[in-house]
């Protein structure tokens, strides 16, 4: 039930789309890997938005060079965790929501736990690795995986559901070499945005997901674009015999 | 015969997009990504190692299905055909 606090806090989207959806958001825990440029607009919109439960993982210090982008952190908290800030800022936008946020390094020994009873994991990260395991996961649990990336005046994002959709491994198998990758602020805010549109979707059961399609952005002429993606019937994570378990992201 | 080729993220920074070509009968998918990426030599590099092969994770699609980088050498290109070439981005 909403109380009256909520009704009024969330009135403007329950306008769009009813107490009863706004009910699910607050009965929802989401999973969000990544305290960096994208977590920032993904845990800032589903905290205001009511999402009752937020888990954001993240093992690192907040850093000056980090400040173009991640907006969850700010100059005064250059030093910190990245999760103590977090946690802080989500707090200051929404304190009627619970934030776990969690100082950790996600790995194939802790991720099960890591996500835990989540109903979706948002891909908040910068590598690949880190991505395979979580999605893994994702499909083990039948949860959806919120896909994202972002690099310079480019992003892409797609909605992976288990069993209906391509997963990460059958559009991308291979990760491409880890470097410093430029980026504007700007292009995680709209890849933030686009995953936290689609998080809110999936649990009010609004709107059409990005379901079997790669939205990418270039942001160098404002074009959105979509590439239809399929699943790959001999993908080693979700395909008919898929490996037994992910080895260790590293040997990627 | 008319096939337009879609370059995404990097390689579009690197090579430009929504690029017509007019390749003759026969090319394959290989020979005409590879002609076109000539034209700029970081976007060479960025989409063919040394040995002129595709880099492992570069993904490439034929109208909106896959084509593994493997086959693309004898995977023969047909008019109206959209190739798509685009790296997986990364960062977060």
């Amino acid at each position: 039930m909403l109380s009256e606090r909520e009704c009024e806090r969330y009135k403007r989207q329950i306008l769009l789309f009813g107490d009863e959806a706004q009910e699910r958001l607050k009965k929802a825990h989401i999973f969000i890997a990544g305290a960096g440029g994208l977590g920032s607009p993904v845990a800032t919109y589903l905290a205001v938005a009511g999402v009752g439960t937020i888990t954001i993982v993240d093992m690192d210090t907040v850093d000056l060079s980090n400040l173009n982008r991640q907006i969850l952190h700010s100059d005064r908290d250059i030093g910190k965790k990245k999760t103590v800030s977090a946690l802080e800022k989500l707090r200051e936008y929404n304190a009627d929501i619970t934030v776990n946020a969690i100082d950790a390094t996600i790995t194939a020994g802790n991720v099960r736990e890591l996500v835990g009873t989540a109903d979706g994991i948002v891909d908040a990260l910068d590598n690949y690795p880190v991505r395979y395991l979580l999605n893994r996961v994702a499909l083990e649990k039948k949860i959806p995986f919120f896909h994202g990336a972002i690099r310079g005046f480019y992003g892409q994002a797609t909605t992976i559901i288990p069993d209906k959709t391509a997963c990460l491994e059958c559009v991308f198998p291979k990760a491409p070499p880890s470097e410093v990758f430029p980026v504007l602020g700007a292009t995680a805010g709209v890849i933030g945005s686009v995953q936290a549109n689609e998080v809110v979707k999936y649990l009010t059961g609004k709107g059409t997901l990005l379901a079997g399609r790669l939205f990418t952005w270039d942001g160098t002429c404002a074009a959105a674009e979509e590439i239809v993606i399929e699943k790959n019937p001999a993908c080693p994570a979700c395909g008919k015999t898929p490996a037994k378990d992910h080895q260790s992201g590293k040997k990627r | 015969m008319s096939v337009k080729i879609r370059f995404f993220a990097r390689f579009r920074e690197l090579l430009g997009t929504d690029i017509m070509t007019e390749p003759q009968a026969g090319t394959s998918l290989a020979l005409l990504v590879a002609e076109i990426a000539r034209k700029n030599r970081d976007g060479y590099e960025a989409i063919f190692d040394e040995r002129g092969s595709f880099r492992e994770f570069v993904i490439l699609m034929r109208n909106g299905k896959r084509i593994e980088t493997a086959d693309a050498g004898t995977t023969l290109v047909a008019d109206g055909d959209e190739i798509a070439v685009f790296p997986p981005v990364a960062g977060g």
